[in-house]
């Protein structure tokens, strides 16, 4: 209990942290903003009335990614806008700005305010002179991957200083932070990577680890009041799938090779219509992986703040008593939905790597026909059996 | 929620790829070079010396049972010599004792024949010296009566009370 | 009829059925391995990891339906 107690504070000590810098980052942000309005005028006020506008709860939008850290209801901590823009006179720049607003009222650009964007903030921009190429803005899911990634790399670089300077290595492995993680390392290493790689797990067992804690890492940020599930985000998990994919092509035999192009055991006309499944079947497993990810970790945002919002729902329908009755329950199931992400944020986690790992097996393995003794032979054929349905599916 | 933000969450952001994956491919640099090269050797060192040691404990242990069993052998080894020699000795005092008491049997049995022998000897010695003194006791009887005068009566009762005496020893 | 009322009907269906898959699918998965689990405690672990895996690949297909359904909304 006092534990608990000193965890809450701590907690409490970091969050205060946390939002005494970005606040003043508001402050900063907004005389800036008023100061420049002056100058540029309506574009600027048109950006207020839209912010003012858009104060209703929508789940969608909270779990999408956004060109600012969404602090609501202290306020939002705009990031910076980083484009690759092709001029009209063909001529390739990159421009950088510290903000959105700071792009619309310095750099000229326009935001696109198509039916239903109600803030700048969430408008396409597009430059006055050319176009866009590619949008390098660092966004929501960037920086939250990029503190999963720090605080990963903290972390077990930490750890790592501890085995060498002997803690660990000689004796047996101390305190808290150490035996928690080493035995996370451990577990993915004898419980995921042996298993299913044998002999060649030590080849990829860095990659696995990265991806698992990266992940886990990710996934937990966004449980935390005003963090953001970087996993969420599609082109995350589709970054992180590639990896898989990638490592699995680089990793195939010649045996993984003629399986797909030229199956074995088979009548001509059956290989046929094995090679397009198989060919298919290589994509949609890295496709599953990325899909399967996203789907978990967007799917638990959306329902716990479906159920936030149900509160709102009921206020508006019946008015404020209902509205006060509804919360209890609200909050209730959306409380254990919270813990139920706790769990499926381990076990996407799990999954990812678990996954990945099979599915680099099942390149390199080095085939040995019809002997299915041991285990990690089982889950091969139980992925290889699902594979073809799914690329029916897709 | 609205169509055009929703579909936002499928929408592909070309930069953020860009992004990430850089990011990713620093994390698994910065990671595999500096956290998961040291910890994971100094997993498998550490296991490493753990199985060393079980088994040079276990090694220790059977050398300390074979040691043991060694010494359980050797002691009943000479528990057992211990026995034999402790029978062998009672065999012996046995042997010992009864030659002994045989020996003292048959000396007991010289010694009382020796007596007998000697008894026997001295009462014939005696006897001898005896019918020496009866004759010399005769003789004196023969000269006193013969001093004296006898009547024929009492000589002969004399020499009945004398051959009496003779006949009696 | 509207289009667009019908891709939302689409969706709606389609989601329905998805979840409703997945559910059978993971019953089937999930019961024999609490029975497996129930028989034979010790091989709790393999039995555990080796359903997740599957439920995993479950939930993947149940995903692409799901997408499917949210792409015919949105699109």
């Amino acid at each position: 209990m006092k534990l608990q107690k000193q965890n809450l504070l701590a907690i409490l000590t970091l969050s205060s942290l946390l939002v005494v810098p970005a606040r003043e980052g508001f402050a900063m942000q907004d005389a800036e903003q008023h100061a420049e309005e002056q100058e540029v005028g309506n574009i600027a006020a048109e950006a207020e009335d839209h912010a003012a506008e858009e104060e209703q709860l929508d789940p969608v939008h909270h779990g999408s990614d956004s060109y600012y850290l969404d602090f609501t209801p202290i306020g939002k901590l705009q990031l910076p806008r980083i484009f690759l823009v092709r001029g009209n006179d063909g001529s390739f720049g990159v421009e950088v700005y510290r903000s959105t607003d700071s792009a619309i009222d310095r750099g000229g650009y326009l935001p696109k305010m198509e039916e239903g964007v109600h803030s700048v903030l969430d408008a396409k921009l597009e430059p006055d002179n050319g176009h866009i190429l590619i949008d390098f803005s660092l966004t929501k899911h960037l920086i939250f991957a990029w503190l999963s990634a720090l605080i990963v790399a903290f972390i077990f670089i930490r750890l790592a200083r501890m085995y060498q300077r002997g803690i660990g290595r000689e004796t047996p492995p101390k305190g808290l932070f150490q035996n928690m993680f080493e035995s996370l390392v451990m577990y993915i290493r004898d419980e995921i990577a042996v298993p299913v790689l044998g002999a060649k797990s030590d080849k990829y067992l860095p990659y696995l680890l990265s991806v698992f804690f990266f992940i886990l890492t990710c996934n937990l940020l966004g449980l935390i009041p005003f963090g953001a599930t970087a996993t969420a985000n599609l082109m995350v998990t589709a970054v992180l799938a590639s990896f898989t994919f990638i490592l699995t092509q680089i990793g195939g035999t010649r045996d993984y090779w003629k399986h797909i192009f030229w199956p074995p055991d088979a009548p001509v006309f059956v290989k046929l219509i094995l090679i397009p499944v198989e060919i298919m079947g290589l994509f949609t497993k890295p496709f599953a992986l990325a899909i399967r990810l996203f789907a978990n970790m967007t799917a638990g945002h959306l329902v716990i703040l479906s159920l936030i919002g149900l509160i709102f729902a009921f206020t508006n329908l019946f008015g404020p008593i209902v509205g006060f009755g509804v919360v209890p329950i609200s909050v209730g199931f959306a409380l254990f939905i919270n813990l139920l992400e706790l769990l499926i944020a381990t076990i996407q986690a799990y999954v990812f790597t678990m996954l990945s790992a099979l599915f680099i097996n099942m390149a390199v393995e080095e085939h040995h026909q019809h002997v299915p003794d041991h285990r990690e032979s089982d889950l091969g054929r139980l992925v290889e059996a699902a594979v073809p349905v799914e690329s029916l599916t897709s | 929620m609205n169509p055009l933000i929703a579909a936002d969450l499928l929408a592909p952001n070309l930069g953020l790829i860009v992004w990430i994956t850089f990011t990713f491919l620093a994390l698994l640099f910065v990671l595999k070079k500096y956290a998961w090269g040291p910890i994971t050797t100094a997993l498998a060192e550490r296991e490493e010396r753990i199985t060393e040691s079980m088994e040079q404990a276990d090694r220790a242990l059977s050398e300390a049972k074979k040691l043991q069993a060694d010494n359980t052998k050797a002691r009943k080894e000479a528990e057992a010599e211990g026995q034999r020699l402790i029978r062998e000795a009672r065999e012996a005092a046995d042997r010992l004792r009864s030659e002994e008491i045989a020996n003292t049997k048959t000396q007991i049995l010289t010694l009382q024949e020796q007596a007998k022998q000697e008894i026997e000897r001295e009462r014939d010695s005696a006897l001898d010296s005896l019918r020496l003194e009866v004759a010399d006791l005769a003789i004196n009887a023969a000269e006193k009566i013969l001093n004296e005068n006898l009547d024929e009566s009492r000589q002969k009762k004399i020499v009945a009370d004398f051959l009496s005496t003779l006949s009696k020893n | 009829m509207d289009p667009t009322a019908l891709a939302y009907l689409g969706a709606g269906l389609g989601a329905g059925l998805v979840a409703l898959g997945a559910g059978i699918g993971i019953g089937h998965l999930a019961g024999p391995a609490m029975a497996g689990i129930a028989r034979q405690p010790e091989a709790t672990g393999d039995i555990r990891g080796t359903m997740i895996i599957a439920a995993a690949l479950i939930e993947g297909v149940a995903l692409f339906g799901l997408v499917i359904c949210i792409i015919l909304v949105f699109k």
